[in-house]
């Protein structure tokens, strides 16, 4: 422990980061997928077939997109309830613009997920504002959100969408690999890059671990948080997107009343990932990790044939335990002094 | 004396952490009616020990004796129901409480169901604060206390415990030297009597004002056993705590006078108080701000720094007159700078790095194209000042949460070196710091006040302020009520600071006038 230590220069801590990396959330995370393949692989017939990969892939693509969206404000020390109605309302713009407007696609998706993040503007506006925690302006603004779409769109789908979208939605490489997902894993480097490497993403970290001393270290706060929640609204908006392409249309209740589908699957990627419900510390791979083993054990377990609710069940089941082994892994880091 | 038997013995205390013994073997011998000083650098061991004897950590091996029986404290609760209590170094409080509610913490009703009387839980919190003179209604939410009464309010919850044993760990970090005589004037009634008072600080003065006997802790052993403090002069401490003798680092002239003024502030009134405040800082100029807790001295820190609102008056920086709307600007657009004197939710973010720490006020000027910053050139640009201020970490990676006090405080004083600024505000530099650190960090200030940065200290501490500061600036109650340029002669200048306050005290109220007083 002296000075001479800290002339290495980071990373050079070979040894210990590779003990490190084997107790870390991630590798755990790895470990899971792998077992509950190969017990998948073996028990639930069709599980590894092409077309079940494909269709785990889409929808994986998409849940892991809605797990970054609501990683983005947990890195604030909030939360995004909203996640789903600003998604959708965000598709419904898109599909509006072309249906009613007819702007050309390309147009109309950046002109939706703009509007996403507009959306996730006003929430981060009024949590600066107002000083309240997000957990309440967002519960309020998922009902405002949801409820004004239901009105303005009178709760009807646009389906007359190009043939460009569903095309991508059906695509495959190599007969099992969706582009969905090739989409969320450039978001997740992207976001990764983001947080690992550039000044934005520094400092937003820097103001969710602690706000106080944040600002007095010359980091605007305020437009961190807002900036964060636009982010989030943006991802949303590409998550629904997402799921316009799957199912070839836009429509309202496609992440069902209130958008609240997406809460447990936009909860479980961050959490499981080993990101902090306080702020401040992220895990993009970890969230990835997460979402996708979230996605492949509903799959794994209705192919198996149990039934939906018990899935439901078993995915709560999973958060639990999930939270309680992070406890004893880092308990136990902090006895040895790892962490 | 020696003939008196000890009301509370150590033998043998040894401590082991996951990778560290924090204690080899301690001894110590408390007397009943005295005050005991326990003394030793930052990472000795002393806040350990004190959480042995207090039942919060169950010591590896060696034995408690409690009027010569020995005895184990399963819990704090256990070691206060025997009559030990403690006043923490880390604040102990419950923020949303009432002051009341926190002193009665133990006892807030009879039993668990029954209703908690609020106006005997007040009535009987009253006392405990009269006795240091701390006029708060006992009604009062702990968190709208300032950091200094928190200290006393705390030091009040111990108190009213009536215990057997007191320990008190750093009680004076935070207040001023007039709380401080307070705070003495009440330990000395305890002591006659017959309370068995236990008193850390890296305060010497304090030390050698009231304390009859010492125990000196040097890596986890004793440096000294517990004895007399007679015929133990200030330089036997020192030299028993850090094992070699004190460097000196005193008060040196240095003329600015001919320098530019790099921060001004005429007739500056504020939203939070302050009225025709006036104050002129140059270039390598010194500046203490000197006052009692509450007056307001980091509150007009803050509106410097864009923190609050300037309402009324002119900033200038550099001779241009300026609106600072936000922190930020302060430090990228003015080149301002504060070091916070609340470390653990102002200065730093404990939970991540050394390295992002300290990198965070300069990040803005490393970034390359798109924003892009690199491990390496954050690395390259803190770690000199890191080693500079010999921050002892295990790897830059280390979450700064697990790092030691003293570390953390030079942490949060590398990042504003690095950060190159033209202007620091430094509030209380030195509050839980050892000697050897504090030294050094008084010297790092005039070098670099030296090099051109104009530095205006915030210190309740008043050697600190005289060993320091160039000229004085003395506030009280959101008005500057005068001025003392620094002679470096210990007696006069506390006289003349002491005079500006207690004259602004008599005729409070009335407008005082602006006063220089030469010495």
């Amino acid at each position: 422990m002296t000075i001479q230590d800290i002339n290495s220069p980071p990373g050079a801590t070979g040894g210990l980061s590779r003990t490190r990396f084997f107790l870390s959330n991630e590798f755990g995370l790895i470990l899971l997928i792998i077992v509950f393949a190969v017990i998948f692989g073996l028990s639930a017939r069709g599980f590894l077939s092409p077309f079940n990969l494909f269709t785990l892939g889409r929808n994986s693509a998409i849940n892991i997109m809605i797990g970054l969206s609501m990683m983005t404000v947990i890195v604030t020390g909030g939360l995004n309830l909203a996640v789903g109605a600003m998604g959708v309302s965000a598709a419904m713009v898109c599909g509006w613009l072309i249906e009613g407007l007819g702007v050309p696609w390309p147009l109309a998706i950046l002109g939706g997920l703009a509007f996403g993040a507009a959306l996730g503007f006003i929430n981060g506006w009024m949590v600066v504002r107002t000083g309240l925690h997000s957990f309440i302006i967002t519960l309020a603004t998922m009902s405002i959100f949801f409820g004004a779409m239901i009105f303005l769109t009178r709760a009807e789908a646009f389906r007359d969408l190009p043939a460009a979208f569903s095309a991508f939605g059906k695509m495959k490489f190599a007969n099992y690999l969706s582009p969905l997902l090739l989409v969320t894993l450039a978001v997740a480097v992207a976001l990764a890059w983001l947080y690992r490497a550039t000044l934005t993403g520094r400092e937003m970290l820097a103001a969710g671990a602690s706000p106080a001393a944040a600002e007095l270290s010359g980091i605007r706060v305020d437009r961190m948080v807002i900036l964060c929640h636009m982010l989030s609204g943006g991802l949303a908006g590409l998550a629904a997107l997402m799921l316009v392409a799957r199912n070839g249309a836009a429509i309202p209740s496609m992440a069902g009343q209130l958008g609240q589908d997406w809460l447990l699957p936009a909860f479980l990627g961050p959490v499981l990932g080993g990101t902090l419900l306080q702020g401040g510390k992220v895990s993009v791979l970890g969230t990835v990790l997460g979402a996708f083993l979230v996605t492949m054990l509903s799959s794994g377990l209705l192919m198996l044939q149990v039934g939906a609710f018990w899935v439901q069940t078993f995915l709560g089941l999973m958060l639990l335990v999930a939270v309680l082994l992070d406890k004893a892994r880092r308990s136990y880091l902090a006895r040895r002094n790892l962490a | 004396m020696s003939e008196q038997k000890a009301i509370f013995e150590a033998r043998g205390i040894e401590k082991a952490f996951p990778g560290v013994m924090a204690l080899k073997g301690v001894n110590m011998t408390l007397m009943p009616g005295s005050i005991h000083a326990l003394l030793g650098e930052n990472g000795a061991g002393k806040s350990t020990l004190i959480k042995v004897i207090t039942g919060v950590h169950l010591p590896s091996a060696g034995t408690l004796l409690l009027d010569g029986t020995e005895t184990q404290f399963s819990s704090p609760r256990d070691a206060i129901a025997k009559g030990i209590g403690v006043v923490h170094q880390e604040r102990n409080l419950f923020p949303r409480f009432s002051v009341a509610e926190n002193i009665h913490l133990e006892q807030l009703a009879a039993g668990y169901l029954k209703p908690i009387n609020y106006s005997a839980l007040n009535e009987g919190a009253r006392p405990w604060l009269e006795a240091l003179d701390l006029d708060i209604d006992p009604a009062t939410p702990v968190s709208e206390l300032s950091v200094a009464r928190m200290q006393l309010v705390e030091i009040a919850k111990a108190l009213s415990l009536q215990s057997r044993v007191l320990l008190l760990d750093e009680p004076t970090a935070s207040l001023t030297s007039s709380e401080t005589e307070r705070l003495f004037t009440i330990l000395r009634r305890l002591r006659d009597g017959g309370t068995s008072l236990v008193f850390v600080s890296h305060k010497l003065e304090e030390v050698q004002e009231i304390c009859d006997r010492v125990t000196v802790l040097r890596d986890g052993a004793n440096a000294c056993e517990s004895r007399s403090m007679d015929g133990i002069g200030r330089h036997d401490l020192v030299q028993m705590m850090i094992g070699r003798a004190e460097g000196a680092a005193a008060w040196r002239h240095r003329d600015t006078t001919g320098q530019p003024e790099v921060l001004g502030l005429s007739d500056v009134s504020t939203s939070l108080g302050h009225k025709g405040v006036n104050l002129s800082v140059r270039k390598g100029e010194i500046v203490g701000l000197y006052g009692l807790v509450g007056a307001g001295r980091t509150e007009l820190a803050k509106a410097i720094m864009g923190k609050f609102k300037v309402t009324a008056g002119k900033v200038q920086v550099n001779g241009k007159a300026v609106t600072i709307p936000n922190v930020a600007s302060a430090i990228h657009d003015h080149g301002l700078g504060y070091i916070s004197e609340d470390r653990k939710s102002e200065g730093l973010i404990l939970q991540h790095s050394v390295l992002a720490n300290a990198g965070v006020p300069i990040w803005r000027k490393l970034a390359g194209r798109f924003g892009a910053l690199r491990d390496k050139r954050i690395h390259d640009a803190v770690l000199p000042y890191l080693q500079k201020l010999e921050v002892k970490t295990p790897s830059l990676n280390q979450t700064v949460a697990n790092l030691s006090g003293g570390n953390q405080q030079k942490i949060s004083v590398a990042k504003w070196l690095a950060a190159g600024v033209q202007f620091l505000i430094v509030d209380e530099p030195s509050v839980g710091i050892d000697i050897k650190t504090k030294a050094y960090l008084h010297e790092l200030l005039r070098e670099l006040a030296d090099a051109g940065t104009a530095i205006l200290v915030i210190s309740s501490d008043m050697p600190e302020m005289i060993a320091l500061a160039d000229r004085i600036v003395v506030m009280d109650d959101y008005h500057i009520t005068g001025e003392v340029t620094n002679s470096g002669v210990y007696d006069d200048i506390s006289h003349a600071i002491m005079g500006l306050i207690h004259d602004a005290e008599e005729d409070s109220g009335a407008v005082v006038p602006l006063k220089e007083i030469s010495v």
